[in-house]
């Protein structure tokens, strides 16, 4: 009763009371509480779609490619049926073509060239008058998807005189 | 703020985990593979060489390669593992001045701490390479039965790497983490985890028990052969070809390098292969070549033949789960789960042998080669507070959508959306001057609205009148923090809004939300046949529609005889449309659409810039022919990029 005879009636020029200002901060930080969440909900949400396309896009990356094997697969079929071999080099071609369009290259170093591990594998370390760790021969080629290693040349190494090799293989 | 991040360092191949968006994900190295080899090698050049490369160039550089060095790392070199070690490995195995076993390369004395840590070295780099930013601390598994001198060298690696090791996690532990065993609610529970990786095999039985709120791991007893792996069983079936192909061919494959090195090869393929296949074959033109010529191997292998090559081998793990079984006091009825690690336990063979022991069917629903890597990523996560926050992130474990015209459920959050999250989409009205529609609000996954749990409706009335399609009708849902929906239309053009608030406690249980999926996949046939029905009718009643409306404004541009046959094929569709033939409602529009050509033909010819595209639409449903849209365009840019 006091209270109310004391305080003078609030006119809308005055200062916000504790409880309004509390209230409002309140609506403010469930508002910015919420706005969080939902960003929290949606980047979870853009990580799955994300996952599902890029499942899709795994599933027919081979598309393009296996496409341009077809007619490969066509010739040495031909090859077989007629019993005529003329036209291999051509279908070998066609092959080399389509992993060309693929990114595919080859890896054949040339003799003399520096054994690289990371894109050779040593078969062998042989007596030459090369110098040591230098490729001696291809035994078979490598092949590079883009830059990385699908399969290492498989290759012949000088053998340095002062390091005698172990017969023992890792693999 | 830097990850933390998880390492298998493991005896043939090591690997490397992280928490990413609350899920563990193994990262690929610069090769592009998921294990790396943990070989190093000390190149002449003074390059050290780690993981595939090392491997590539062992050939010419034994003694300075160096691989299975776990089995060295803080062990004194007494031991008999280190004196056992020595005659077997082409590098050599030296006393340090401290009485450990160290390794000497290039005439240089190295702890197999700093060989490790090279191993280590590649692993952050593989992790800082794919998060962009420096990564300085790490979680390091370790065999279980590691002493404590090994463990401290194991850490001390870390530290020579450049990381700060925040724990070091025994394997087993790590592979329970990985699938998620901690988060059982069972209470103290007894693990067998049966690990087979490449080069080596151990058993542990280990026991999680609650203490106070927390998971807590005890090893209570390991065993194991450290000279068993899945190389062995690789080389069994190299040496079972090269057997046979002498026998057939009388020549030895094992003399000729490349020969072997290919056949190296398509036998781990093969053995791969026939963990899901019954039969494979083993298909090497040109192997090898003789006087006579060229040779060329191709063999048939089936399951059953691999199974009797590596039969003993398989039998060798049996005795020492046995053994730890009896060291932890426990029978296989006491073991409450069994898990797979390593990748040799992929082998259907070993799965059984593992559930005739432990008569129970073993976990193997986690990549058995990565398990143990995922796990100290998930520790790794959990010391980084990770894990915790995820836990916040709540998701609709149904689809939440509405009825369409045909008794159609149309999806508009589709089930695993994770909440809070918002879906709008635009509908229309299925016949002329219809001033009303209901919003009939459904969950479940099934496609027809009458398999679906109804969650209320609503109308949105006052709708002016309009044909068919040309109302836009904003249906949008929102699931809120706490789980409520809110579903709102709103008439575009006029403004007028209707909505209803569905609270998350007329939800399901976990009961129906299981019955629910299971039913929409038995039912998955069924509503896929009455989906298409439906849309066939509603493509046929669309088509008659827009012929007769343009029949009205343009008939006059066709004689009679024409315009004749076009209201009898329309009739025609009209008698099918409640029939149950797909087939036949298709066969009759199609009928109806060649026949309104002629009156398309007139009309685009006289009023080409007049075209409608409404009047194409059948349901006006448009997003789902914005969609079409899209996937047609992007088609054509993959095309141009590739191309």
């Amino acid at each position: 009763m006091q209270e109310e005879t004391v305080q003078p009636p609030e006119s809308p020029s005055q200062p916000k009371s504790l409880e309004q200002q509390l209230a409002e901060a309140q609506a403010a930080l469930e508002q910015q509480r919420d706005a969080m969440m939902r960003a929290l909900a949606e980047a979870d949400n853009a990580r799955k779609r994300a996952q599902s396309e890029a499942q899709a896009a795994r599933k027919y990356a081979l598309e393009r490619f296996a496409e341009d094997l077809l007619p490969v697969a066509d010739a040495l079929a031909a090859a077989l049926e007629s019993k005529d071999t003329s036209g291999i080099d051509l279908t070998l071609r066609q092959l080399k073509t389509a992993l060309e369009k693929a990114h595919v290259s080859e890896i054949t170093p040339a003799p003399g060239e520096r054994f690289d591990p990371h894109r050779h594998q040593a078969m062998t370390a042989v007596e030459s008058g090369q110098e040591p760790n230098t490729v001696v021969a291809v035994m078979q080629k490598g092949y590079a998807l883009y830059d990385r290693v699908l399969r290492p040349a498989l290759v012949t190494v000088a053998k340095s005189a002062a390091d005698p090799i172990s017969d023992k293989d890792l693999n | 703020m830097a990850k933390i991040i998880g390492i298998d360092l493991g005896t043939t191949n090591s690997c490397v985990a992280i928490m990413e968006g609350g899920k563990p994900k193994v990262i690929e190295n610069s090769e592009g593979a998921r294990t790396t080899p943990s070989v190093v090698a000390y190149s002449d050049d003074g390059e050290i060489l780690v993981g595939a490369s090392a491997k590539r160039q062992a050939v010419t550089n034994a003694k300075s390669t160096l691989y299975a060095v776990k089995r060295l790392i803080g062990r004194r070199f007494e031991e008999k593992e280190v004196q056992k070690d020595i005659s077997l490995m082409p590098f050599r195995i030296v006393k340090a001045d401290n009485g450990d076993a160290w390794v000497e390369v290039r005439g240089k004395k190295v702890a197999p701490q700093q060989v490790s840590a090279e191993v280590l070295r590649k692993m952050k780099k593989t992790a800082e390479d794919y998060l962009g930013e420096e990564v300085t601390e790490a979680v390091i598994t370790v065999p279980a039965y590691f002493n404590d001198s090994q463990r401290q060298a194991t850490k001390d690696a870390g530290r020579i790497a450049g990381l700060d090791v925040k724990r070091i996690i025994n394997e087993p532990t790590a592979a329970a983490l990985a699938f998620g065993l901690d988060k059982q609610l069972k209470k103290d529970t007894k693990i067998a985890v049966y690990d087979l990786g490449g080069g080596t095999f151990d058993i542990s039985i280990i026991e999680m028990a609650d203490v106070e709120g927390e998971k807590q791991f005890e090893v209570l007893s390991t065993n194991g052969d450290t000279f068993l792996g899945g190389e062995d069983f690789d080389q069994r079936l190299i040496d079972h070809i090269v057997t046979e192909f002498k026998k057939e061919q009388g020549v030895d494959l094992s003399k000729d390098v490349l020969a072997l090195q290919r056949l190296k090869d398509a036998a781990e393929k093969a053995k791969i292969e026939l963990s899901s296949s019954q039969q494979t074959e083993i298909n090497l033109p040109y192997v090898t070549a003789d006087a006579s010529g060229p040779k060329h191997l191709a063999m048939k292998l089936t399951r059953a033949k691999f199974e009797s090559l590596v039969d003993d081998l398989i039998e060798k793990t049996i005795e020492p789960c046995r053994i730890a079984m009896k060291d932890a006091g426990v029978s296989t009825k006491d073991i409450h789960d069994v898990i797979l690690v390593g990748g040799q336990t992929r082998m259907p063979k070993v799965v059984d042998k593992v559930r005739e022991l432990f008569d129970r069917e073993p976990r193997k629903d986690v990549n058995p080669d990565e398990a143990v890597a995922v796990g100290a990523g998930i520790q790794a996560g959990v010391l980084k507070g990770d894990v915790k926050d995820v836990l916040l992130l709540d998701v609709t474990p149904l689809s939440l959508g509405i009825e369409t015209l045909g008794g159609v459920m149309t999806k508009l959050i589709q089930k695993n959306t994770t909440i809070p999250t918002k879906a709008q989409q635009v509908f229309s009205t299925a016949d002329d001057n219809q001033t009303a529609v209901t919003i009939h609000v459904l969950q479940g996954e099934r496609d027809m609205a009458g398999g679906n749990k109804s969650l209320g409706q609503f109308n949105l009335t006052d709708i002016p009148t309009a044909p068919r399609g040309m109302p836009q009708i904003e249906v949008t849902f929102d699931i809120d923090a706490n789980g409520i929906l809110h579903v709102s239309a709103k008439d575009k053009a006029t403004g007028k809004e209707n909505k209803i608030k569905i609270q998350a406690s007329s939800g399901l249980t976990e009961e129906e939300i299981k019955r629910m999926v299971k039913d929409a996949e038995a039912h998955a046939e069924e509503d896929r046949k009455t989906l298409e029905l439906v849309n066939a009718r509603n493509g046929a009643e669309a088509l008659v529609h827009s012929v007769r409306k343009s029949l009205k404004e343009h008939g006059d541009k066709l004689d009679a005889g024409e315009k004749e046959k076009i209201e009898t094929a329309a009739k025609e569709v009209e008698a099918v449309l409640k029939s149950e033939n797909k087939t036949e409602i298709e066969t009759k529009a199609q009928a109806l659409a060649q026949a309104a050509q002629k009156l398309g033909e007139k009309i685009y010819a006289e009023q080409q810039a007049k075209a409608q595209p409404q009047g194409e639409q059948p349901q006006g449903e448009q997003p789902k022919k914005d969609e079409n849209v899209v996937d047609a365009e992007f088609t054509e840019v993959k095309d141009k990029k590739t191309g």
